[in-house]
């Protein structure tokens, strides 16, 4: 057994010797030294295992048996069925499109941006804005210490940085497209989001794969929320049955800073969704997420909200649906620091077992060290209503249907919270995709 | 820092009045753990050869064990070759009724309002005192055993009746469980024995008063309660120490197997020395807690206070194996100054139709940290399986730390599990609104207090109830429900 985690990860870190000039930017001094450590780290950590608390319902040793290879050719690019992902995009969007961790200049649409605002691929980023990028990068990811994100710091490809200068709100949101063509690849992207104060803009990360490939694709975002500034951030994860994902969000707010982030978790065989922030003063933050499971899938979604500062405001809701033999995990952390006077934190999870091959696994903590704060936290496991089933059934609505029509309203009221018509027909349309009874349930939409 | 506060703080901030020594002389082992020190404490205890077997074995197992380290709580490792594993009031041969009991002793527990001396007994409760390794007497033994219950120390139910402490001991808490429960079985000198013949509905409470004497001491005391089908028993423990500067080690066992139509309420007011204002002495709680409802329709409660201990690290938990049967938990967690207390429960449902209720208040002042921490796992085998939990947590003061760590675990679809969790200080809204009735601000936070704790006072015996009040400084009226 440790043979062979030491095996996959000697087998990355020689990889890395030859892959490491087809990087970008690791001609930086500074991002050569940050990845040699997070490479250091990664040697002595590996992957995660369950035996972390963090860690404790998943277990990646089927991503340390596989060995995946970044995709080298550009040639893939080109064989991208474009209808295919048409229907993954949004309407009216910019839209920066990353196949098998590198950046498409063909398919992305990034005309008519305004002037002040940076939007452009990370290796783009690193020629062009290596000092803007030397201050910010890995900012967000102090707290962290796992090795994923050590993974994807010393083996990123390639990702998405966005800059939007102060006092600019963006009018129209970016859509950041993740798209993995091959086989056995690896994909792995860092991306930063630079909101300076009281600027505001929309992100809307979707990740797709072709057909039923087996991949990983590894993905971490951070974002700056600077004071006063708003960001929206959605993700909608939509792997291949096969595929593995790990996709982490970390987050800094200054004061009065506002983040809402919503994320649908529906593809994968193994998923992994991190979302964490650091709450500064009197900032707000809105973590919302729905996770669907069948067949084997496994969805791990895990939050972290730090209040640092006083009066904070934090109100977090994941909901999940498991069928079949799926499982589903949700971890979430809230933690008050000392002096984080005044704040106001609820969080939810709920979760509907429709199988008795399921399995449900929540973990909502709160860690607080202070006495003036209103914290709550809430979790239910459970099946339908039966009395809305009888309830349907009286009005002639037969028993398969009325289960369905009540699970999709149960999903249905996360989709429900998305402010954009055109993010809600995208998320309900792939929400249906991977219900099982779709056209009983479209009859009644 | 407002007035209200300083106020929860004076009621909170009491003394410990139990902290004071007793001089006894005392057979003591020299400190240190091996195979011969097992040997000899088996000996001592004239134990039936698988007794020692089975200790050994614990040993054998404990020593490959590394200490639990994921508890929210810090302390410097512990030299287990620095502990004595053996200490006993020095006696004539062993007493036969009260008046053989050394009157020091009887003196002690006067003083700790635990009178042994059957006629004064007002109320009709059994006592069984362990006094530091050792159970020094039980009361009421012969009304008892009309009734056919058997209540005595475990070394003697070892000795009289090996073949039910064969049958049960180890088989809720198997030797090798966890790191303290292991050194428990290798090593533990004395505690409780209980056996409920079916149907038979224990004509009295039982009660089980510990106190740790000698310094340098662990004690460690297994307690087995048995109710056979259709019985019912309820049981109260009650636990004091000196105050010394050093730490003490108490880790104990405490297994309850219930079977078919049998019910356990096991009730525990733990006041262990919790250590001076600066965090300095104090008992170290380490202590296994588990039920098994083995048969249909069985039916386990337990009922905390827990005020006292440096740290509290114990997780009273119920398998509910038997259809129908239910597991219920109560607890209020006071810590103060720098006491530590990571506590919770455990359900597993693995029956038909098996129900718990978690309902746990935590109370955190000065620099303390409380931390609840709970399972509840509901088995593909546990069909209708339904749980409801509640963890309300109070903070004092804004050094204070109050964390609750659920942990949920369902496979079964038709299972209904709640969990809800709130955290936040008293309000102020309610302390105006109880003055502005004419009320005391002491009186309004006692009442607050109390009723923030009544959902689990109530649930005591009467005699606890007051006891766990007055513990938590909170004046009695109107509180017991």
């Amino acid at each position: 057994m440790m043979n062979a985690v030491e095996n996959i990860t000697s087998h990355y870190l020689a990889d890395y010797e030859n892959s490491a000039s087809a990087l970008p930017g690791r001609h930086l001094p500074w991002l050569q030294q940050l990845c040699s450590d997070a490479l250091q780290q990664f040697a002595q950590q590996g992957f995660p295992s369950p035996r972390e608390e963090e860690w404790k319902y998943t277990n990646v040793s089927a991503i340390e048996k596989k060995r995946f290879s970044p995709a080298a050719s550009e040639a893939a690019q080109a064989a991208v069925d474009s209808d295919w992902l048409d229907a993954c995009r949004l309407a009216d969007a910019w839209s920066l499109v990353l196949v098998d961790g590198r950046f498409s200049a063909q398919l992305s649409r990034l005309e008519g941006l305004p002037e002040s605002v940076i939007v452009c691929a990370m290796a783009e980023a690193l020629e062009k804005h290596p000092d803007r990028l030397e201050v910010r990068f890995g900012r967000a990811l102090t707290r962290e210490n796992h090795g994923f994100i050590h993974f994807t710091s010393a083996w990123f490809s390639d990702g998405l940085y966005l800059h939007i200068p102060p006092r600019t709100v963006l009018d129209k949101p970016v859509q950041l497209l993740h798209v993995v063509t091959k086989p056995d690849s690896l994909a792995v992207t860092r991306s930063l989001i630079d909101v300076e104060s009281m600027a505001e803009a929309e992100v809307f990360e979707t990740f797709v794969g072709v057909d039923d490939l087996a991949y990983l694709n590894a993905s971490v975002t951070e974002v700056l929320v600077g004071d006063n500034a708003r960001l929206d951030l959605y993700k909608l994860q939509c792997e291949t049955g096969k595929a593995y994902h790990f996709g982490g969000t970390y987050v800094l707010q200054e004061s009065h800073g506002r983040f809402q982030h919503h994320n649908f978790s529906f593809g994968g065989l193994l998923a992994r969704n991190e979302v964490h922030t650091d709450l500064g003063r009197a900032a707000e933050c809105q973590l919302n997420g729905l996770y669907i499971g069948r067949k084997r899938q496994h969805s791990d979604n895990h939050t972290r909200i730090n209040h640092t500062q006083p009066h904070g405001i934090s109100r977090e809701m994941y909901k999940g649906i498991l069928d079949q033999r799926a499982r589903g995990v949700f971890q979430g952390r809230v933690v008050v620091f000392e002096g984080a006077q005044k704040t106001d934190s609820e969080m939810n999870n709920r979760n509907l077992l429709l199988s008795n091959d399921a399995e449900a696994d929540t973990k909502p903590q709160l860690e607080i060290y202070n006495d003036d704060v209103k914290c709550s936290h809430g979790v239910t496991v459970g099946q339908l209503d039966e009395k809305s089933i009888f309830y349907l059934r009286s009005r002639c609505i037969d028993a398969e249907t009325a289960r369905n029509m009540l699970t999709f309203a149960f999903a249905n009221e996360m989709v429900d919270k998305l402010p954009n018509r055109s993010f809600q027909g995208l998320v309900q349309a792939q929400l249906l995709a991977h219900f099982p009874q779709t056209g009983i349930v479209k009859e009644w939409l | 820092m407002s007035t209200s506060t300083q106020q929860i703080e004076n009621l909170i901030a009491q003394e410990y009045t139990q902290g004071f020594v007793t001089d006894l002389e005392a057979d003591t082992f020299p400190p240190g753990l091996n195979e011969d020190v097992i040997r000899a404490l088996s000996a001592k205890k004239g134990e039936p050869e698988f007794m020692l077997e089975w200790r050994l074995q614990a040993f054998r197992h404990w020593q490959t064990m590394k200490t639990p380290e994921w508890a929210f709580v810090k302390y410097d490792p512990i030299d287990y070759q620095a502990i004595s594993y053996y200490s006993a009031p020095k006696k004539k041969e062993g007493p036969n009724s009260l008046d053989e009991v050394d009157p020091e002793l009887l003196e002690t527990y006067k003083k700790l309002g635990i009178p042994l001396d059957e006629q004064e007994r007002l109320a009709g409760v059994a006592v069984d005192a362990v006094f530091d390794s050792v159970s020094v007497a039980t009361t009421f033994k012969g009304k008892l055993k009309e009734a056919g219950v058997i209540f005595c120390p475990i070394s003697e139910a070892i000795r009289d009746y090996p073949e039910l402490v064969q049958k049960y001991l180890g088989t809720v808490v198997p030797q090798g469980d966890n790191f303290y429960a292991a050194l428990n079985s290798a090593v533990f000198t004395d505690g409780s024995f209980v056996y409920i013949p079916k149907g038979v509905r224990c004509p009295m409470e039982l009660s089980t008063y510990f106190r740790i004497n000698a310094a340098n001491t662990g004690q460690f005391e297994r307690t087995l309660i048995i109710a056979d089908a259709g019985s019912h028993v309820s049981y109260l423990e009650g636990c004091t120490a000196p105050m010394r500067d050093e730490n003490q080690l108490h880790a104990a066992v405490v297994e309850l197997v219930a079977l078919e139509d049998a019910e356990i309420k096991y009730s525990t007011v733990q006041n262990w020395y919790p250590g001076d204002k600066e965090g300095k002495g104090g008992i170290y709680n380490f202590v296994t807690k588990r039920a098994d409802c083995r048969g249909n329709n069985s039916k386990v409660s337990w009922t905390q206070v827990e005020t006292g201990s440096a740290i509290t690290w114990k997780y009273p938990s119920c398998v509910l194996t038997g259809d129908n049967s239910v597991g219920e938990f109560y607890s209020v967690a006071l810590s103060n100054n720098y006491q530590q207390a990571d506590t919770g429960t455990k359900m597993i449902h693995i029956g038909k139709n098996t129900s718990s209720t978690i309902i746990s208040k935590g109370i955190s002042a000065g620099r303390a940290q409380n931390t609840y921490r709970g399972l509840v796992k509901v088995l593909k085998s546990a069909e209708n399986a339904r749980n409801y939990t509640q963890c309300d947590s109070l903070l004092v003061g804004d050094t204070c730390g109050a964390h609750t760590f659920p942990y949920v675990e369902v496979r079964q679809p038709s299972a209904q599990v709640e969990h809800e969790a709130t955290t936040s200080k008293i309000s102020e809204d309610q302390l105006f609104f109880c003055q502005q009735r004419g009320l005391s601000p002491e009186d309004s936070v006692s009442m607050i207090v109390n009723g923030f704790c009544k959902e689990v006072f109530k649930e005591l015996p009467m005699e606890f109830a007051v006891e766990a009040q007055a513990l938590l400084g909170i004046s009695l009226e109107g509180a017991v429900g």
